[in-house]
């Protein structure tokens, strides 16, 4: 007898999301099938982009093999995202680390403006995390909106409890909403409706939250695959964003990570191919061996079907 | 249907002070607007009643036949406390409710042969709360065929799937179309069986002033597939008027929703485009969110 194996298609797109003004763009999502069901009709135009994770601040909890490739660098955060960009990340992501009021609390025109340099600076995108501190947040993130106007950014996270101000900022400066709920489905499609009463959702990209291996990442695949399922095969309008997996500082604040070069690479890129698989669209990681290594691993070609 | 009436909750705090000082009034009123909107029993959900437990079960049940001429349905975890309240009763009561767990079994069911009275079976388990239409069949059909041993025949059981949050992310939606299948397929394993469910748990956790619309048309739903009775809030004036066949149109509405047509909603007054995404969410075609209706 013989067999053939079948094929679905689906009827849901992702929607294609642009980064970045110009020469620098990078685009994320698209894709009409399931994370690397490339045997189904439909296509995944888009393959995954990785971004290097730096910070406004020196760090001080990072492991000396995580801090190496950028040792040298390190103090200055413009020419640290200078550096990511030679390791070959596709865009920079940087976190206001030092804005929280629980660590300098610096304020928000500071950050502003390191933010401007970073980007004026570099020839790929990036993307902005606050400090996740809501309040601070509703205050540093305007700004930052304001001093980078037209960059094209991917700001974020834009969060329940400050949508309406931190929404309407990155709208009026033409930039990318990152909305991030709690690991719950949920809550994630109600951020999503709150924020289309007068955000586009072709400007929305999805942060479920994703916590490294052996630390509850089961949760985020599983939210991370239901998500893509709405939005390729229900076509859930409010599902149908790209998702931005943001574990770089998840994976190498755990004592796994830290024990060893080898180990926290493996920790860290294991990470990703599980979120890969679960339907990330952009990674964000903070060691730049594992761009080249995940890439290896996930294959060029294929996605160009 | 046969409403049961549910509001005389220990949970409630005006509920719970009333029985606690013995003051009649509060319980009065309430069983007296219950009876008045249309219900067929009034629940009493006493808790466990730990302190001077038969004393408290008489005068709870008193009191509300004082003002009530209605059958009551007796709701508690204790044996003794449900005992004491089954005596007191004037009217053929329910006993809410017994469970598959071996304790309850072995407990309750007795009562119910002892006192001549109908008697709600839940598909709970010493296991646990079965999560599919058939598993629920399974659990439920172990217990009504010890029951039926004990000589209490099906028509005297009404049968409770265990109506669970619909908002609970992963599951609820799911759980929702479970229960509705297994109402659904109840008679043919189970002839002459009754059924009930606790409705307004299907909203439970969502913002309070969009529980009803769950509750509305869930029920619809529910009644749609066979269900014989349901404990929910009377007081409720829509969702009586659902209950008596008086709004038609919305039932229609949910029908058609429910069968999968797609209804131009530009056309439609707000109340009946809530009605239709409130079908689609409980139907399990979108997504829940608590911005269901904004969306």
């Amino acid at each position: 007898m013989e067999y053939s194996a079948p094929v679905e298609a689906y009827t849901g797109i992702v929607r294609p999301m642009t980064i970045g003004k110009g020469a620098k763009a990078i685009t994320i999502g698209g894709e009409s099938i399931l994370p690397f069901h490339f045997f189904d009709e439909g296509s995944s135009p888009n393959p995954p982009k990785f971004a290097l994770e730096i910070l406004d601040m020196e760090p001080y909890d990072w492991p000396d093999f995580l801090v190496e490739p950028y040792k040298d660098v390190i103090s200055d955060p413009v020419k640290w995202a200078g550096r990511c960009e030679e390791l070959g990340a596709d865009a920079v992501c940087l976190l206001l680390k030092s804005t929280d009021p629980a660590e300098k609390d610096s304020p928000a025109d500071q950050a502003a403006s390191l933010t401007k340099k970073v980007a004026e600076a570099l020839n790929i995108p990036v993307i902005v995390y606050g400090s996740g501190d809501d309040k601070k947040d509703a205050e540093v993130l305007p700004k930052v909106a304001e001093a980078c106007d037209g960059e094209k950014l991917l700001i974020g996270p834009v969060l329940k409890e400050n949508y309406a101000v931190v929404g309407k900022a990155i709208l009026d400066h033409g930039h990318m909403a990152i909305a991030q709920t709690p690991m719950d489905i949920n809550l994630l499609k109600e951020l999503n409706v709150k924020l289309c009463h007068f955000f586009p959702a072709e400007k929305i990209v999805i942060d479920p939250l994703s916590p490294a291996l052996g630390y509850g990442i089961e949760y985020t695949f599983s939210l991370m695959e239901r998500i893509k399922q709405l939005g390729v095969i229900s076509k859930d309008s409010m599902t149908q964003m790209p998702m931005i997996a943001n574990f770089g500082g998840e994976v190498w604040k755990t004592k796994q990570a830290k024990e060893s070069k080898e180990q926290g690479l493996l920790w860290e890129g294991m990470t990703a191919m599980c979120l890969l698989l679960a339907g990330a669209n952009i990674l964000v990681l903070r060691h730049p061996d594992n761009i080249k290594l995940v890439k290896e691993t996930i294959g060029g070609e294929i996605w160009q079907k | 249907m046969i409403v049961i009436a549910e509001g005389i909750h220990v949970i409630a705090k005006t509920v719970n002070d009333a029985i606690k000082s013995r003051d009649k009034k509060p319980i009065q009123d309430l069983a007296r607007a219950q009876a008045e909107a249309g219900a067929d029993y009034i629940d009493l959900n006493v808790g466990f009643v730990r302190k001077d437990t038969e004393e408290t079960m008489q005068w709870i049940v008193n009191t509300v036949q004082g003002v009530a001429d209605l059958p009551l349905s007796i709701d508690t975890m204790n044996p003794v406390a449900m005992e004491a309240g089954l005596k007191a009763c004037k009217k053929r009561p329910l006993l809410n409710s017994a469970s598959g767990k071996t304790d309850s079994k072995e407990q309750m069911l007795p009562l119910a042969k002892k006192y001549d009275c109908d008697v709600v079976i839940s598909c709970i388990n010493d296991k646990g709360m079965p999560p599919e239409a058939d598993s629920k069949l399974d659990s439920i059909m172990n217990t009504v065929a010890y029951a039926n041993e004990l000589g209490i025949p099906n028509e005297h059981i009404w049968c409770d799937p265990i109506v669970l949050p619909a908002s609970t992310a992963g599951t609820g939606q799911d759980h929702a179309l479970a229960t509705y299948e297994f109402i659904k397929i109840l008679p043919e394993a189970l002839p002459d069986i009754k059924s009930t469910v606790g409705l307004s748990n299907i909203s439970s956790g969502v913002p309070v002033e969009l529980r009803p619309f769950l509750n509305r048309v869930y029920l619809v739903m529910m009644d749609r597939s066979g269900l014989y009775s349901s404990i929910h809030d009377v007081l409720d004036e829509d969702i009586m008027k659902l209950c008596r066949g008086e709004r038609q149109n919305i039932v229609d509405l949910i029908y058609r929703t429910w069968d999968g047509e797609n209804i131009d909603l530009s056309s439609l007054p707000q109340e009946e485009v809530n009605y239709v995404k409130t079908a689609k969410v409980l139907a399990g075609e979108v997504l829940y969110s608590d911005a269901w209706l904004e969306a």
